[in-house]
């Protein structure tokens, strides 16, 4: 039964990557990250529950805490580069270049 | 049989704390206001005058002990240990050492006090003392090592010192280059000696490295491994103390101060190969074919130098050339088996050759840096201290009978003729007499006769003390050390020799009183002429210098050899490494490297396509090589 | 069979959510399909009896964090011209799709392999306030100590960051 809830996650996770790296939107890239946390969270739930043991509902607030910041930081780097550039594309940022 | 004392690592040590804290100094002070003189005299001095006292403490703690034990040994640390070798930083006294030792550190002491007046006002004051401290810690090292590594840790120093003191005035590029053909051909011996070494550690190496072992041991050498030791090692010694064919650095080295040339290329360094094949004398008594070539290459030496010596017109060249022509004699003695002959000319020619060359440096310190001997004359009444104090020296180097020079050089030409090298015998007397002739041609030249320069004549005066009182300290040594090695047929019982046996492997051959009343006999009628000639062609007050011809021409020349290596040696070695340079080096060793460096910028240009610089394609790439870990991992895994 | 109903019910919304996020070309309505996509994941929260999650989940993710991105979302007043040319965006989800395929069907065969038991409503403390809570600040103490501080990083970050003039990047 578990193991239902296990391979949700893996399937969340999997198109939180498919998003990632398909998609050229910073939003809807920044959402896929989100999303690839809460696979990691439900995750951690089920194991948790699987064991009986609470380590893993921590470990998902934690995930959490970790992604309230990230959201901080990350819409106030694209509000920022919203500015400059006038564009959500990631295309546009291409710094890394060689 | 040895005795471990605790104060025998102080004698290298004392000079070494000297020079680097000199060194520190002098580095600390160049750029601002440099140091007082006195502080570095007192300093340069004070290290070499507690090693003699030291060295005193040595000779009289072995002259306690029984003859048979005369060994004290130190052990500082463990060195080296890999395998069968096992070195320790060790130092080893015996009588030979001993005698090195308390010669060594007195003329030095003395070299170092004449330093402080002859080099005054000079700007590098510091780094000269230190220097010249580092060169007596380095010689003391050489001398006291207790095993040939440790040595020839010495013997590397002092070629350093050698070098830094030869090029000591850097601002002419003569004196560089006399300083690097000195390290140069240095080298060429010292790879003798390493080789020697190597071959002697890989003969009889496994049963100890140090001397004591070493001599023990000494009889399991085969002849023909013991053959090549020791000319390897004799290799080292021609390089170090100026024999055929690598003696061609020494008269170059008289580029450096007088005091230098009179503490390093006379008194001590250059003795180091005498030092080192007594050293070994354990081994060269097996083999008697090894003592030959030496004798002989010593007394072609000998000649060859006496005969440039007569030609030479740079006063300190003449000395320098007496120099190697005693050299040579040394190691005729060493070679002929007296090594305690050997040995003590060493001692003795330390004395009156320090003394003849600190007498030049007088000599040119009063004429303000002149040393052509035909520019002089006449200086006789100007520096009375410096004209007798030069006498003896000059007597004691030709070979006057109650001077040490005497004494010791009869005692080799005797072992000559005794063991029967008549060949070593009549060439030494022949050089003797040319010896005679060149030393009174400089003393006539320099002091009788009238000024040849008139303006350098009003101004010369008498050295200050502080460089006539080692003068006159060394002049008491070229007078009396002779006796103490006075042969039987002066009513003498050889002091010195008896001294030395425990140390060196020597025969002392029984001969008829007639034949060492000839050997006598004919060293004095040597001596007699050689100074006759001289007396008859220079003690006129006008004698100018003759104009060579044809074979004297040659001989003024050198024999061309200089110009004779340069052309065999030199000059094809620079096409063989321009060649290389040109031909070999941009396609064999450049090539190759060149393609990988190319081969790498291609490489990058080709990976270059896959940085596009959007972070999404950087991430694709990641998920690619987790897809490729994943299928990898569940293949293993039989998932 | 209540809960696996349930369980069946909010997986398929959660899928659904996640496929309209990553297809949906115009980010609002990815937004709201995400947020459909969190509820559900709460409601499977509350089947795995972790209380408190499933409050925090409703109230921090699908409430605070979404709610700020979508504030976001409009206050660029992202319009049509706004949006990147994303016209060869299938071509990209096929190729990604592919890739991801071997790391996807490792993980289930991995997840499936694990030992497994009824998914049924834990009782009494577990997952409660007070049980998270207990070991919250027992054994997590000091993670969490650092958790509060990267928030207080990430704050002033944030404010650092976006409240800066124009033309200092």
């Amino acid at each position: 039964m578990i193991a239902n809830y296990l391979s949700l996650s893996v399937i969340l996770f999997c198109f939180g990557l498919l998003g990632v790296i398909s998609r050229r939107n910073v939003f809807t890239v920044f959402m896929s990250i989100e999303l690839m946390l809460n696979a990691a969270n439900l995750a951690f739930v089920a194991l948790s529950r699987l064991h009986e043991n609470m380590d893993g509902h921590v470990l998902a607030l934690m995930v959490m805490a970790v992604a309230a910041a990230e959201a901080a930081l990350a819409l106030a780097v694209v509000i920022l580069l919203h500015k400059h550039k006038g564009n959500l594309d990631t295309n546009v940022f291409s710094l890394l270049r060689g | 049989m040895e005795h471990t004392v605790s104060y025998l690592v102080l004698i290298p040590l004392l000079p070494l704390l000297g020079a680097l804290l000199m060194g520190l100094m002098y580095l600390v002070s160049c750029k601002g206001k440099a140091f007082p003189e006195k502080i570095y005299g007192i300093i340069a001095c004070i290290g070499p005058a507690l090693t003699f006292i030291l060295a005193l403490k040595v000779y009289f703690g072995l002259k306690g002990l029984p003859e048979d034990s005369r060994y004290l040994v130190q052990d500082v640390f463990t060195w080296i240990k890999v395998g069968d070798l096992d070195i320790s930083m060790g130092f080893f006294a015996d009588p030979l050492s001993s005698l090195m030792l308390l010669f060594v550190t007195l003329i030095g002491t003395l070299i170092h006090v004449y330093s402080v007046g002859y080099m005054a006002k000079d700007e590098n004051f510091g780094k000269f003392f230190a220097y010249l401290n580092l060169f007596l810690g380095s010689m003391l090292i050489l001398v006291l090592g207790s095993s040939p590594v440790v040595m020839f840790v010495g013997w590397e120093g002092v070629g350093l010192c050698s070098y830094l003191l030869i090029s000591y005035y850097s601002t002419e590029t003569n004196n560089v280059i006399a300083g690097n053909k000195a390290f140069i051909v240095n080298r060429i011996g010292d790879l003798g000696f390493v080789l020697g070494m190597s071959l002697l550690f890989w003969a009889i190496g496994s049963g100890g490295f140090d001397y004591m072992s070493l001599r023990a041991n000494a009889e399991q050498i085969g002849p023909g491994v013991g053959l090549a030791i020791c000319l390897l090692l004799f290799v080292g010694a021609t390089g170090k103390s100026a024999q055929i064919p690598l003696y061609v650095w020494l008269p170059d080295a008289m580029a450096g101060p007088t005091p230098v040339s009179a503490l390093i290329h006379a008194a001590t360094m250059v003795t180091a190969g005498v030092y080192m094949v007594a050293r070994f004398s354990f081994i060269y008594a097996e083999v008697p074919a090894a003592g030959t070539v030496v004798a002989w290459i010593g007394i072609l030496t000998a000649l060859l130098a006496a005969i440039f010596g007569c030609f030479q017109r740079d006063i300190k060249k003449i000395l320098a050339y007496s120099t190697v022509s005693q050299l040579g004699y040394m190691f005729a003695g060493v070679g002929v088996a007296a090594y305690s002959a050997g040995i003590f000319h060493v001692f003795t020619h330390a004395f009156f050759k320090a003394l003849l060359f600190l007498g030049a440096g007088s000599v040119i310190y009063a004429l303000h840096h002149e040393q052509d001997i035909w520019r002089m004359g006449g200086l006789k009444n100007k520096m009375p201290i410096t004209y007798w104090t030069m006498l003896i020296g000059c007597l004691a180097l030709a070979g006057c009978p109650p001077f040490s020079g005497f004494f010791s050089k009869d005692e080799i030409l005797f072992m000559a003729l005794a063991s029967g090298h008549g060949g070593v015998w009549l060439v030494g007397v022949l050089v003797a007499a040319m010896t005679a002739f060149y030393t009174f041609r400089m003393f006539f030249v320099v002091f009788h006769g009238k000024p040849r320069d008139e303006h350098a004549y009003e101004h010369a005066h008498e050295s200050p003390k502080v460089m006539t009182v080692p003068l006159i300290v060394l002049a008491v040594g070229a007078c009396f050390a002779g006796y103490l090695n006075i042969p039987s047929i002066f009513g003498g019982h050889l002091g010195v020799s008896h001294w030395l046996a425990p140390s060196l492997t020597e025969h002392h051959p029984h001969v008829s009183v007639w034949l060492e009343v000839l050997a006598v006999a004919t060293s004095i009628a040597a001596f007699g002429c050689g100074i006759f000639f001289a007396w008859k062609k220079f003690y006129v007050a006008t004698a100018e210098e003759p104009f060579y011809t044809g074979l004297a021409n040659f001989a003024y020349n050198k024999f061309m050899v200089d110009e004779l290596y340069h052309y065999l040696l030199v000059v094809p070695y620079k096409l063989l490494g321009t060649a290389i340079s040109k031909s070999i080096e941009p396609f064999v060793t450049d090539g190759p490297v060149k393609v990988v460096v190319w081969l790498y910028g291609a490489l990058a240009n080709a990976f270059k396509v896959v940085q596009v610089g959007y972070v999404r394609v950087y991430a694709i790439y990641m998920v690619i090589g987790l897809s490729v870990l994943s299928i990898f991992i569940s293949r293993s895994l039989n998932l | 069979m209540v809960s696996t109903i349930l369980f069946s019910a909010f997986a398929v919304l959660a899928v659904a959510g996640a496929a309209g996020l990553v297809l949906l070309r115009h980010p609002m309505n990815g937004a709201m399909s995400f947020i459909m996509t969190l509820i559900a994941l709460a409601g499977l929260f509350a089947l795995l009896s972790a209380k408190l999650i499933f409050a925090i989940q409703l109230i921090v993710y699908a409430g605070a964090i979404m709610s700020l991105i979508l504030f976001i979302i409009m206050f660029l007043n992202i319009g049509e011209k706004d949006l990147p040319d994303e016209s060869n965006r299938w071509f990209y989800f096929g190729g990604g799709a592919v890739v991801i395929a071997p790391l996807a069907i490792f993980l289930l065969k991995v997840v499936n392999k694990l030992p497994s038991c009824e998914a049924t409503i834990v009782g009494d403390s577990f997952g409660s306030v007070k049980g998270v809570g207990m070991v919250l600040f027992t054994e997590w103490l000091l993670p969490f100590e650092i958790v509060s501080i990267l928030l207080l990083v990430a704050l002033v970050g944030a404010v650092v960051l976006a409240g800066k003039r124009e033309g200092k990047l």
